[in-house]
């Protein structure tokens, strides 16, 4: 077994993720929890969750670095960073020739430029409101009446696609009873709302200037039908790591363990020159 | 004097409380004050007509009366100044001083006079090009204009001497604030950016004479100071924001140091060329034209990028943040071409768009935040 191991929490608006790595940056178990309103408690569930999956005792966690908009509020740990750093060390771990990644979370929407170092380069956050994010899936859903998994199939076997033209939640919500009203069938409507979305991260992803190889990440990464979107409208295939919700938590993970060997380096040094 | 750095500073923080505390003092002990919306209103030339002039400032809180009349695209400046107006928030003021800059000030100037009663209001025209012997005589004829309307409605005469001693009052101001802003440039660990932009926001808020006391103070006790390491990554802000000071603690509370700015309510005002000799009316015009020019102003030959990068060397800043308010559409102009400079000398900015009339959001820490991470791993 390895000598020690590093936790990454990424506490967000619709999730809390947790990552433990072991000393090489091997990535030994994960954790995924809807966050409710409890932001302590569930990234307390997520870090024991890690534990009690690969046995590992707390006090051989050498750091626990958090992230996401909980990241403040997490007890005991080592430091905070953004999402922004962290997803984009994650995407470039997951993959180094990574330049730019495309995170969509429960309330906000990112863009970030890689550079070949893997260190972010220039970024773009959503500002307005929680337009084109997961949230904005969660309550089209709700008012479908449909299960939020059920929409990325729905809107990739879909043959027709609604026009919608509003990203706004509430407008947005609106303009989809008055299709259904017209007739229009669910698949299509659910097809037009990842189009929607899709086409308002191409706003912002422009602004920090596309720049293939794309990965994809956070809990939107999930939907297929807004990934298919997306790559339609960016004119680019893009990258879905296998578990995409847990890039921004891998990332943390792994600056945690980059920030533990270089304590030990100068600790080292320290007691060598004793 | 035996005041030390943090009994001066308790001085300037009075207005924090409230911006008016001064203007309210001085109303009270029977003065007469001028608000100005602007720094292109000629405030030496109020001052000389016996006015305490006072900047008008937007409040915290949103401006359900100033929608009533203001379009959604007009700015937050606009709509809270405008609410303020319409509360009676400025009804302690005598007299209010427009100038004609962006489209919105012009519109927000009549609107204003149409629906704040009891305050007389004058419109200040500045001519947009702001170089050339056309706009140096049309500003000196505005200029003799405004004067003989202040001089109607307070029923007192400007003489040359009395508007040269407030000229020469308010160079000596502008003097120690450009020497305040150099001590900060060669020694940014004098005081934080927050702190800087207290006596920033009450050198437009308190007398020219009382301010000046304070500043030499001041000046007198940071000279002596030597300066200290600075491990956070140093800042420049530049933009189209009023009242900066949330921002700047803002930026300031996730590890950064805002050690110098390009803002209206900053060094754009106090940076200027020295004032040439001549005819009073003729100096004052000419100094009002030389001016590091407003964004809505035109001056062939001036590159805004210049005052950033220059700054940047000089100060060794590690980058640079841009506040624009929502809708103004004069910085917005400039923004795209600075950008692309900024990039060309390897300065990273960063844009960030803001309302003034709102605490600043969560998104907004972020964001700083994830710049200071790339600036520090740089």
């Amino acid at each position: 077994m390895s000598d020690y191991f590093v936790i990454g929490l990424d506490i967000g608006s619709a999730t809390a993720k947790a990552v433990l790595v072991d000393n090489e940056g091997k990535k030994c178990a994960y954790a995924v929890r809807p966050t409710g309103g409890r932001l302590v408690q569930s990234a307390e569930d997520v870090k024991k969750e890690v534990l009690s999956k690969t046995g590992v005792v707390e006090e051989s966690v050498k750091a626990i670095i958090t992230t996401g908009y909980g990241r403040d509020i997490v007890q005991n740990k080592t430091k905070s960073l953004t999402e922004i750093t962290c997803h984009a060390k994650g995407a470039y771990i997951t993959m180094p020739d990574i330049r730019f990644v495309i995170d969509i979370g429960g309330q906000d929407s990112k863009a970030i430029l890689l550079e070949s170092d893997g260190q972010v380069g220039r970024f773009e956050m959503n500002d307005k409101c929680a337009a084109g994010t997961g949230r904005f899936l969660e309550v089209m859903a709700r008012t479908l009446g449909i299960h939020l998994d059920e929409m990325g199939d729905m809107a990739l076997r879909s043959e027709k696609c609604s026009k919608i033209s509003s990203t706004c939640t509430v407008f947005a919500e609106s303009e989809v009873i008055s299709l259904l009203a017209q007739g229009e069938e669910i698949p299509s409507v659910v097809s037009g709302l990842c189009r929607a979305i899709a086409e308002r991260v191409y706003g912002l992803a422009s602004r920090v200037g596309i720049t293939p190889p794309i990965m994809m990440t956070g809990g939107v990464a999930k939907n297929k039908g807004v990934v298919s979107w997306l790559s339609k409208v960016l004119k680019q295939e893009l990258i879905v790591p296998e578990e995409p919700q847990i890039i921004g938590a891998l990332g943390a993970s792994i600056i945690g363990l980059e920030w533990v060997k270089k304590n030990n380096e100068t600790m080292n040094k320290i007691t060598q020159n004793i | 004097m035996g005041l030390d750095v943090n009994d001066l500073f308790h001085l300037f923080t009075k207005v924090q409380d409230d911006l008016y505390y001064f203007a309210k003092k001085a109303k009270q002990g029977g003065e007469k004050i001028a608000g100005f919306l602007c720094t292109y209103s000629p405030q030496e030339l109020f001052h000389a007509g016996g006015y305490f002039p006072v900047r008008v400032i937007g409040g915290e809180g949103g401006t359900p009366l100033a929608d009533q009349w203001l379009q959604p695209y007009a700015c937050s400046f606009a709509k809270s100044v405008l609410n303020l107006g319409l509360t009676g928030d400025f009804s302690f003021l005598d007299l209010v001083v427009f100038s004609h800059t962006c489209d919105t000030m012009q519109n927000l100037a009549e609107v204003w006079r149409r629906r704040v009663e009891g305050i007389p209001v004058i419109i200040v025209s500045t001519p947009n090009l702001n170089a050339g012997e056309i706009a140096l005589t049309y500003l000196k004829r505005e200029l003799v204009r405004v004067k003989e309307e202040v001089e109607r409605i307070s029923g007192d005469k400007i003489t040359d001497e009395r508007l040269l001693e407030s000229m020469r009052l308010y160079e000596r101001h502008r003097n120690n604030m450009n020497r305040l802003y150099q001590l900060r440039q060669a020694n940014p660990s004098l005081m934080t950016g927050t702190e800087m932009f207290v006596v920033v926001l009450s050198s437009f808020l308190m007398k020219k004479e009382e301010h000046n006391t304070l500043l030499e103070d001041l000046i007198k006790t940071l000279e002596n100071v030597p300066p200290q390491e600075i491990k956070r990554p140093r800042i420049l802000v530049g933009g189209s924001v009023c009242q900066a000071q949330g921002f700047i603690q803002s930026i300031e509370a996730v590890g950064a140091l805002v050690c110098n700015d390009d803002l209206c309510m900053g060094s754009r005002s106090y940076v200027l060329p020295p004032v040439p000799q001549g005819e009073p009316i003729d100096m004052l015009a000419q100094m009002y034209l030389s001016r590091i020019p407003c964004p809505a102003f035109h001056k062939p030959g001036y590159d805004p990028a210049e005052i950033y990068i220059e700054k940047v060397k000089a100060g060794n800043i590690d980058g640079v943040i841009f506040l624009q308010t929502k809708f103004c559409d004069p910085y917005a102009f400039n923004y795209p071409y600075l950008r692309k400079r900024l990039e060309q000398e390897g300065i990273p900015s960063l844009l960030l768009e803001v309302e003034q009339n709102q605490p600043v959001p969560e998104a907004f820490r972020t964001r700083v935040e994830a710049f200071v991470e790339t600036l520090n791993n740089r």
